[in-house]
């Protein structure tokens, strides 16, 4: 199930909510844990078995981390870290990469491995991430051991973040699951987040998806320089607008069931270094990938070459976790080198440039990522690439660049806008007044709009069933 | 925030779901959509058998494949309550932020709804091409072949600047070189009178002013007499006809087209066969103009075979080898031919040459749209 469904909207969280609000507050966790089981369910019925695989082997593995230690037998609580990694990977590894790897080396003339035409259970990447910082954690001694397994199971199945997101270490969770708080304002805050991540998602990323669209299917011949380039700057848009749309939907639906998730997108596109557009962009995935990969290899701590090593190694997991195929390393180690040159030389030059500069280096680098992103077929990939820098033989823009323009010209303007934090710091400028009459009529607005386009879904893709 | 603040902004938001939570439960559902002219998905039924589970798991019931679930969300998309007017609020939406279409279909001049031509697959259109090619082989009698253009070609001028559109004039330059049948050329025919209603504003179709320009161009490559449309008077039938392209558009503030007839149906009988018995037909079912999809007055809507025998007695006999655009044509073709026998590849899979030897035909006609003829599927027949 998706968020921005009209299932979800009007069947499914109703149901949820008017349930867990009536329940007393020591079954809501009971309560939430079966809901969330529908929730994954919806799409893939089978693949609940890994979600109570999953529950069953991290639990236990969390007791028997506990057990050692406090038995002072730290070489087992080890063993019992690895061998919970070592079953989250593998699960990871087999419904995400092995296909893919198969096709990889049967494209090289060896067959050993099967095509074994796997569906890729949806959200894998994230709730493996999830349940592999569990026993790290209790190992580490940042969080204490679950003991209520139906509390484990709501930590792992948690709804609102299951399927794309934020990735939330159990370190920041277990206590709330617990003890937490259902006040108003917690709810009505979580409102607020939820339908501006609605909107997000359905008004502007659904509707800047058709453009891109309209232009990733064109031959070469036929892309031009500035097509190619709005065509990009779409998708990235799309890309940011869907993702954090739907992080924001995930912290807002996680306050009106009590929970606080922390921040996952802060306006990435005002980066003015790639170091500081990864500390805006799904923040959440970067700190795991810090705290659980590249600080125990030594982080930023060793000699340069080694240095360059961990770069690489961490940017190409990052780049293969967004999906299995190798555009997605392109992508990753594209990001590992720009990050390694700006860590070492490029970032102490790049703070003395004035800040247009930055900003034209910064959103330059990232939407050349994101084509290597978007075109998973490296021949494509070669063709948007040297149109996007005029070797295409196409010209400069056509007629059906300026129908584009002007046919999509308001949403991008809005979208760019709503990449900014103008609005929101515009909003914070009302008087109190005006706010508290306008906030009501904004998110009905928005509720309404959004309902429209809903059950006119004739485009609603859902991004991350790769990842 | 201040407590009772939030109590409202939540109350709210939970009333937002609330309401039409309990609208959908207690609205009653629809069989068919006028406004979008199909059937709306039903609510799907789950029994014993649903909850099989085999492997490999999409020999399962409809539960463990998920196609419960997928058929669940159609239904509550189709059945959501007030469905027309959120769809007209979707399209007005698009057009106040900008959008020069809606859902595949631009919003042009004049009230107009033309919907995009895609890239057809060029394999098929080949394919199909060939198949006419051995249509003309396979039998004794001449073959005319013709392709109408649509509005995205002919009302091109009307389209929002710039519209993107596969070109239709290749696709007629190809068929005209390639095949081995005697060309027809309506393209230019219709690009002559393309300032008149030729087409429907609101329908992918041509009027029957349009199908008129259509024979006349017919007429004049058989070597036959062209009926002047001065000889005709015109009768409106219907000023509230909201068509195909306005059902996919979502667009609702358009006016609505007028249906014309030239022919009047006296003496005119129509044989029609839906399965193997033959049935009487209508060349206007009048019924039609009640509902909906009014295009289907015209000889009542798509039938795998159906013969129009006019007052011509003398004259030759026709098959055609049709898609709904011949619908409108048939009533002019009356007047020079015996019998048109209208022959539709979609749901007729008697091999054509058999046909012709039969049933005594003296002429082969080929006619489609462009659009429907790069997209068919079943002109294979036509090489059987």
């Amino acid at each position: 199930m998706v968020f921005s469904s009209l299932l979800f909207l009007f069947t499914y969280l109703p149901i949820v909510l008017l349930i867990y609000y009536l329940s007393p507050l020591k079954w809501r966790n009971g309560v939430l844990l079966i809901f969330n089981l529908i929730f994954y369910g919806w799409g893939e019925p089978v693949y609940i078995v890994i979600m109570f695989a999953s529950i069953a082997i991290d639990y236990t593995h969390g007791m028997l981390v506990d057990k050692c230690k406090k038995k002072g037998n730290d070489r087992g609580a080890r063993m019992a870290v690895a061998s919970s990694v070592i079953f989250n990977l593998a699960l990871l590894f087999f419904f995400k990469y092995w296909d893919f790897l198969a096709g990889s080396l049967a494209a090289l003339g060896l067959h050993f491995m099967p095509v074994l035409g796997v569906s890729l259970p949806i959200g894998i990447s994230f709730y493996t991430f999830q349940t592999m910082s569990y026993t790290i954690d209790v190992y580490r001694g940042d969080a204490r051991v679950q003991r209520n397994i139906i509390s484990f199971g709501t930590f792992v199945t948690l709804f609102p973040q299951l399927i794309a997101g934020p990735i939330i270490k159990y370190k920041d969770l277990g206590e709330q699951l617990d003890h937490r708080d259902h006040t108003a304002e917690r709810f009505a805050s979580g409102v607020e987040i939820f339908v501006i991540g609605l909107a997000k998602k359905v008004l502007l990323a659904n509707n800047l998806g058709q453009f891109w669209d309209a232009y990733k299917v064109l031959p070469t011949s036929e892309l031009t320089v500035l097509g190619a380039w709005l065509g990009v700057v779409a998708f990235s848009l799309q890309l940011y607008f869907d993702f954090s749309g739907y992080s924001d939907m995930a912290i807002g639906l996680g306050r009106m069931l009590g929970f606080e998730f922390l921040k996952n997108f802060d306006y990435p596109y005002i980066s003015r270094s790639i170091t500081e557009f990864w500390r805006r962009w799904h923040i959440s995935l970067g700190s795991w990938f810090r705290e659980y990969v590249y600080i125990p290899m030594g982080g930023n701590r060793v000699s340069r070459g080694r240095l360059c090593f961990n770069l690489l190694v961490v940017w190409g997991i990052t780049g293969i976790w967004h999906g299995a195929s190798w555009n997605f390393l392109l992508w990753g180690l594209y990001f590992g080198v720009l990050l390694m040159v700006e860590k070492l030389w490029l970032k102490k030059w790049i703070d003395r440039w004035p800040r247009v500069l930055q900003h034209i280096y910064t959103l330059f680098l990232v939407l050349v990522s994101w084509a290597i992103f978007a075109v998973e077929d490296f021949g494509q990939l070669g063709g948007y690439l040297s149109a996007m820098f005029g070797l295409s033989g196409a010209g400069l823009a056509d007629g059906a660049f300026g129908y584009y323009l002007g046919s999509y010209g308001p949403s991008l303007l809005a979208a760019c806008v709503a990449s900014t934090p103008l609005m929101a710091s515009l909003w914070r400028r009302l008087p109190k007044r005006a706010e508290q009459v306008l906030l009501p009529v904004v998110l009905l607005a928005g509720l309404l709009l959004c309902t429209a386009y809903l059950v006119d879904a004739t485009y609603n893709p859902f991004l991350y069933f790769r990842f | 925030m201040s407590k009772r603040y939030a109590f409202f902004l939540t109350i709210l938001f939970c009333g937002f779901l609330a309401v039409f939570f309990a609208a959908n439960l207690i609205s009653p559902d629809r069989d068919f959509s006028q406004d979008e002219n199909r059937y709306l998905s039903q609510k799907p039924e789950l029994d014993a058998s649903d909850f099989a589970l085999k492997l490999p798991l999409d020999e399962s019931g409809d539960f463990f494949t998920g196609k419960f679930m997928s058929d669940f969300e159609s239904y509550l998309t189709d059945q959501f309550v007030f469905r027309d007017e959120w769809i007209a609020a979707k399209a007005m939406a698009e057009r106040l932020a900008g959008k020069g279409e809606n859902n595949g279909v631009y919003l042009c001049d004049k009230d107009t709804l033309i919907p995009r031509f895609d890239r057809p697959d060029s394999t098929k259109v080949t394919n199909n091409l060939d198949y006419v090619n051995k249509l003309v082989e396979n039998v004794d009698v001449p073959v005319y072949f013709s392709l109408i253009p649509g509005k995205v070609s002919v009302w091109a001028d009307r389209l929002p600047e710039g519209a993107p559109n596969a070109s239709e004039g290749d696709i007629l330059t190809q068929a005209q070189t390639t095949t081995q049948a005697h060309w027809v050329d309506i393209a230019s025919a219709m690009e002559a009178h393309k300032d008149e209603d030729i087409y429907y504003r609101l329908d992918h179709h041509w009027t029957s002013l349009g199908a008129y320009y259509g024979y006349a161009a017919l007429m004049e490559v058989m070597g036959l007499e062209v009926t002047p449309l001065s000889d005709y008077e015109k009768t409106t039938v219907s000023t509230d006809f909201n068509g195909t392209t306005y059902s996919s558009s979502g667009v609702r503030w358009m006016a609505p087209d007028s249906i014309d007839i030239y022919v009047p149906e006296e003496g005119i009988t129509v044989t029609a066969w839906n399965g193997t018995q033959p049935e009487a037909g209508v060349l206007y079912d009048w019924s039609k103009l009640e509902v909906k999809d009014k295009y289907s007055f015209f000889l009542g809507g798509n039938k795998p075979l159906a013969v129009v025998k006019g007052q011509n007695t003398a004259g030759p006999k026709l098959l055609v080898i049709r898609d709904s655009y011949s619908d409108s044509l048939a009533p002019f073709l009356t007047a020079d031919f015996s019998e048109v026998h209208l022959f539709d590849p979609r749901y007729n899979k008697t091999p054509v040459s058999q046909y012709v030897a039969e049933n005594g035909i003296d002429q082969v006609l080929v006619l489609y749209s462009v659009s429907n003829f790069v997209s068919d599927g079943n002109l294979f027949i036509l090489s059987k």
